[in-house]
């Protein structure tokens, strides 16, 4: 018997002593957040980037770095007497178990006051319920599934648009076009790829053509592994659309284009949903084939020309990171400002202090790098000034034709057909 | 005697599972005890049918889908208990078995583990384009109320804790009947000479259907634990290839056949995953791979029979006095 509880003994402080290796003392003076993105995988390279976005908002707010007073994260920490941000990142591989139990690492061990992440949508979705369980605010910025702010989380801020939004913002992009140039473009037609992307798409389009009185003179789905598309765009050519809104991957997208111009088919107007439009494969493989199209966009860089600030900031990433900033980093970015923005004005890391002051949030246009009308959060921690951007195919380049507001290049409309090029 | 010491070993393992929470306090630390016992759950019960039966399955994320997604719509559409849940999976899971198994234990050897290899892809595609399953946005149990009827617990990880042990003790039961009885013997016939376990009058295809079963049975109850535990199911967290491959991997690592071989596969695997994740993962160099990778090569280069096999090697080596004829196979 005393064989047995010496064992039992032993077992149970071996274990206990193997699992509780590590944890480490901390300055005081630090304010610890957790980031969680896919470091290591099949994503990993777009992780890096989102690592190194935060990690340069961190150091303007730090002051390590230089930046222009006009910018979010130049703000620092006055209120907490110059404190420094120390982000720990911890990686998900792209798993939302793993995401969730490096959120919960990060919250209970290394003791972090706010946490962001996490790029893919389901992992944004257990890495954030796992925050909310602790009462830790989470910080969104790159996740674009709607259902995300459906659970309406006490906890839960995400600042850039989702999907629902991009789609309306087509809606809104032609009804504000045929007004800027006394068209009508009522006329469209559906062309999706036939998984759960295209459905949803197709779904949410309809349902706003028929709000806005936009008639739907065909709606198309397509295998996305297709091989060949000549019958569908036939299809198309006889409808004779004026809009084409189309939802396509990288080899779709290119095999879509071929075919157009096989056919001699061209629309007044192309719409794509990014994905395959917009990889840089894209231009790569159709050359001058590519120009015209017209894509939504989260960020282009062209946005630089327009705002200095963006200048100023890509910069400072191309000299840090050796990148330019892209869609998904510039919204890493921003969330780490407006997160840093809104423990220093809470004045305090409680994180309680910090989600009232994420609450409370108000910023202007004028001090972020994304082509958004600002940052407030609605109810269900959802920015409602976020908004996509359009983006027209022009001499190889992707160019903001829209909101015309932080548009660099005027439409060109309509697309010139294939022989007239 | 002999029984006793034979004992020895589970009690010992039984006492420190049930001691541990009262150390290891800690919810990051407890929840990475949780993984080992979900990982050593999910071997336990592909060991009965890969194990025991010799039915290499590489498609058992199918049965903990099914586990996960049935409790889920149950509590989603008729807010069932995830108790009754739970086993409204397994149940589903064994019909689903008995259906995919009956066309596959016709393939042999490779051509089975390829066949669900198949099965488990078909059905992952099936689910991402299902409107009605919420395709691949997924779906979130319920995350109130909480407490012990609806298994959902708040911070606390004790109760998750305890009922994958459960769950544990319960799959571990099951092999021990298993391992006993005359099915048991029938399982390794089947395993170790098939013809000949024909020869002797041994229904084939009835008695690996009874193991694909209890085995698909057993992983739908870790499946349930998973949707409750995480909250949020979607085809790439539960329907994944990647799951299958895990479990079979801690099952061969831990040593095929034997009742404890998947625990002690799963102890070694998870603190592999997780700590070579926390320390080198955040890096972005991918070293936690490497460290990974390397160490499923050694066992399978050096210990084919798995951590269990190298064990027994050095009792057999190192202990006098007990031949090789009292060593279970």
């Amino acid at each position: 018997m005393g064989m047995w509880l010496k064992g039992l003994t032993a077992g149970v402080a071996l274990t206990a002593l193997v699992v509780g290796a590590g944890g480490a003392a901390r300055a005081q003076e630090e304010i610890r957040i957790g980031v969680v993105y896919p470091l290591t995988g099949a994503a990993a390279s777009t992780g890096v980037e989102l690592k190194a976005a935060a990690e340069l908002a961190a150091a303007i707010t730090n002051k390590e770095i230089p930046a222009p007073d006009k910018l979010l994260a130049a703000v620092g920490m006055p209120n907490l007497k110059g404190a420094k941000i120390k982000l720990i990142f911890g990686d998900h591989q792209g798993n939302p178990q793993v995401g969730a139990t490096e959120t919960e690492r990060l919250i209970t061990q290394e003791k972090v006051v706010a946490v962001m992440g996490a790029y893919f949508s389901n992992v944004t979705a257990t890495a954030s319920q796992a925050a909310e369980r602790y009462g830790i605010p989470f910080m969104n910025a790159d996740s674009s599934s709607v259902t995300l702010t459906q659970r309406n989380f006490k906890w839960f801020f995400r600042t850039t648009p989702h999907d629902d939004l991009f789609v309306t913002n087509f809606f809104t992009f032609l009804q504000d076009f045929e007004k800027k140039k006394n068209v009508r473009l009522r006329d469209i037609a559906l062309f999706n790829e036939n998984t759960l992307w295209g459905n949803e798409t197709t779904r949410l389009e309809l349902k706003l053509a028929d709000q806005q009185e936009f008639k739907v003179v065909e709606k198309l789905h397509y295998p996305a592994k297709t091989a060949q598309m000549t019958s569908e765009v036939q299809r198309l050519k006889a409808a004779n659309p004026a809009v084409i809104m189309q939802s396509s991957y990288l080899g779709d997208a290119i095999l879509s284009m071929k075919t157009y111009k096989e056919l001699g088919f061209m629309p007044q107007m192309l719409l794509a949903n990014d994905a395959g439009f917009n990889d840089s494969e894209f231009l790569k493989t159709l050359g001058k084939d590519g120009e015209f199209v017209i894509s939504r966009e989260v960020w282009a860089l062209d946005q630089a020309d327009r705002n200095p600030l963006i200048k100023a900031v890509n910069a400072l990433m191309l000299e840090r990171a050796k990148v330019n900033f892209n869609g998904n980093s510039a919204r890493a970015f921003t969330g780490m400002a407006v997160l840093a923005d809104a423990i220093n004005r809470a004045g305090s890391t409680s994180p309680e202090d910090i989600r009232k002051a994420l609450a409370a949030t108000d910023i202007g246009s004028d001090r972020i790098i994304m082509p958004w009308k600002g940052i407030r959060f609605d109810q269900s921690g959802q920015n409602e000034l976020g908004q996509g951007i359009i983006v027209q195919v022009q001499g190889g380049q992707y160019v903001t034709v829209w909101p015309f507001d932080v548009a660099t290049k005027d439409i060109v409309f309509p697309i010139p057909a294939w022989n007239a090029r | 005697m002999t029984d006793l010491r034979k004992a020895a070993g589970p009690a010992l393992f039984f006492a420190v599972a049930l001691a541990l929470p009262l150390v290891v306090t800690d919810p990051a630390r407890l929840n990475f005890l949780i993984l080992i016992l979900m990982g050593a759950q999910l071997g336990v019960a592909w060991n009965v049918l890969g194990g025991y039966a010799g039915q290499v399955s590489l498609g058992h994320t199918v049965f903990y889908g099914i586990g996960a997604y049935a409790s889920t719509m149950l509590s989603l559409k008729l807010g069932l208990s995830p108790w009754l849940g739970m086993l409204a999976g397994g149940v589903v899971a064994v019909a689903f078995a008995l259906a995919m198994g009956w066309p596959c234990f016709r393939l042999k050897g490779h051509y089975f583990a390829m066949a669900t290899i198949a099965v488990a892809e078909i059905v992952q595609v099936l689910v991402t384009g299902s409107d009605w399953l919420e395709g691949a946005v997924g779906l979130y149990p319920p995350m109130s109320p909480t407490g012990f009827g609806a298994m959902v617990f708040g911070t606390s990880k004790v109760p998750y804790y305890y009922l994958i042990l459960g769950l544990l003790t319960l799959s571990l039961a099951a092999g021990w009947a298993i391992e006993r009885s005359f099915i048991g013997y029938y399982f390794r016939a089947i395993k170790d000479e098939p013809e000949a376990a024909r020869a002797l009058g041994v229904n084939l295809t009835r008695y690996k259907l009874v193991a694909i079963a209890v085995s698909a049975f057993l992983t739908a109850l870790g499946g349930t634990f998973y949707a409750q535990k995480e909250l949020f199911i979607d085809p790439g967290s539960v329907l994944s290839t990647s799951i299958s491959i895990k479990i079979a991997l801690i099952t061969i690592l831990g040593g095929v056949g034997s009742l404890f071989g998947p625990v002690v596969g799963a102890v070694i695997l998870v603190a592999v995953e997780e700590y070579s994740r926390v320390i080198f993962g955040s890096t972005g160099a991918g070293t936690d791979m490497i460290v990974y990778a390397v160490l499923i090569i050694l066992v399978a280069v050096y210990s084919p029979t798995g951590v269990m096999g190298l064990a027994r090697d050095l009792k057999r080596r190192f202990v006098p006095g007990r031949t090789a004829a009292e060593v279970r196979p």
